[in-house]
């Protein structure tokens, strides 16, 4: 049973396999999707559309594979031809609005001013959360996917230059110049906050 | 006045890199990444422990990627979208 290939099995038995193998990586697939397209309806059309793929070509999937990689990987080339073929921009978050909006809220709000010196507080982890997400949004795509494969995927260098069809190398180098990239919009935030990095 | 340098002095070290600090820094990813070798990272530790500035850079990189993977929300899968996806690929032949 368990030597069997997909082509022999039946529907039932092809279901039911896909669905124990693949749906499991539908949490973190979507949150990729999601960061990609920063779109909630996009990144549904998006997964919808990876898995469609992914079950058409599963008779070729080897069992014991990385599943997680290989959807990655679907969802990615789906989301560079679907972008090409609409010619259509990922929505962008204005950076400069944000970081308006603390800017202002610093200047104006000068009684809580201690309000948000613990760090502890949930309000501020909040906080640095949004400010991470909003610097990442206005990374270029493919440095916003190196950041989020890496650092909130966990995946190795060799499983990205996989799921990204490029050399290790350009992995490497891509995820320096992301990393740098990121630090100087989260060091100006800091900036702007009164730390001092 | 003729000063003399010694060869010692004016070598450069070996693969390219002028110093150990522009070694170091080009390993400080996959170090943080945890994809350098057992030689890498032996090397890389020795330095640190002689060297501030490289300790500091290597901080602030192992502050910035926990940044992204403790402080970036996960945003939650909408429930219709596994039934809808289960629904297509029964649909499909």
């Amino acid at each position: 049973m368990s030597e069997q290939t997909g082509k022999q099995m039946s529907k039932e038995e092809k279901d039911a396999r896909f669905e124990a193998e693949l749906l499991p990586v539908l949490d973190p697939l979507y949150n990729f999707a999601y960061r990609l397209t920063l779109d909630e309806d996009d990144a549904n059309d998006l997964v919808q559309e990876t898995y469609l793929k992914a079950y058409r070509f599963f008779d070729y999937f080897e069992q014991g594979t990385n599943a997680k990689a290989w959807l990655f990987r679907i969802l990615k080339n789906s989301f560079i031809n679907e972008f090409r073929k609409k010619s259509k921009q990922p929505a962008k978050v204005d950076y400069s609005e944000v970081e308006g909006y603390y800017n202002s809220e610093d200047v104006e709000g000068e009684s809580g001013v201690a309000s948000t010196t613990d760090m502890r507080t949930e309000s501020v982890q909040d906080l640095i959360g949004d400010e991470v997400a909003s610097a990442l949004n206005t990374l270029p795509v493919d440095f916003r996917t190196v950041i989020i494969l890496c650092d909130l995927e966990g995946f190795t260098y060799e499983e990205m230059a996989k799921i990204l069809d490029i050399p290790i190398g350009t992995v490497r180098s891509r995820l320096h110049r992301a990393r740098n990239s990121l630090k100087e919009k989260l060091e100006k935030y800091a900036k702007s906050m009164g730390y001092n990095s | 006045m003729e000063t003399r340098i010694t060869d010692e002095y004016q070598r450069v070290s070996e693969e390219g890199y002028d110093t150990e600090c522009e070694k170091v820094a080009n390993m400080l990813d996959m170090v943080i990444d945890g994809e350098a070798s057992t030689e890498e990272q032996v090397y890389f530790n020795n330095h640190l422990e002689k060297c501030v500035s490289c300790f500091e850079s290597h901080q602030k990189q192992k502050l910035l990627k926990g940044l992204v993977s403790g402080h970036l929300k996960r945003v939650i899968v909408p429930e219709s979208l596994a039934l809808s996806i289960k629904a297509k690929i029964q649909e499909t032949l």
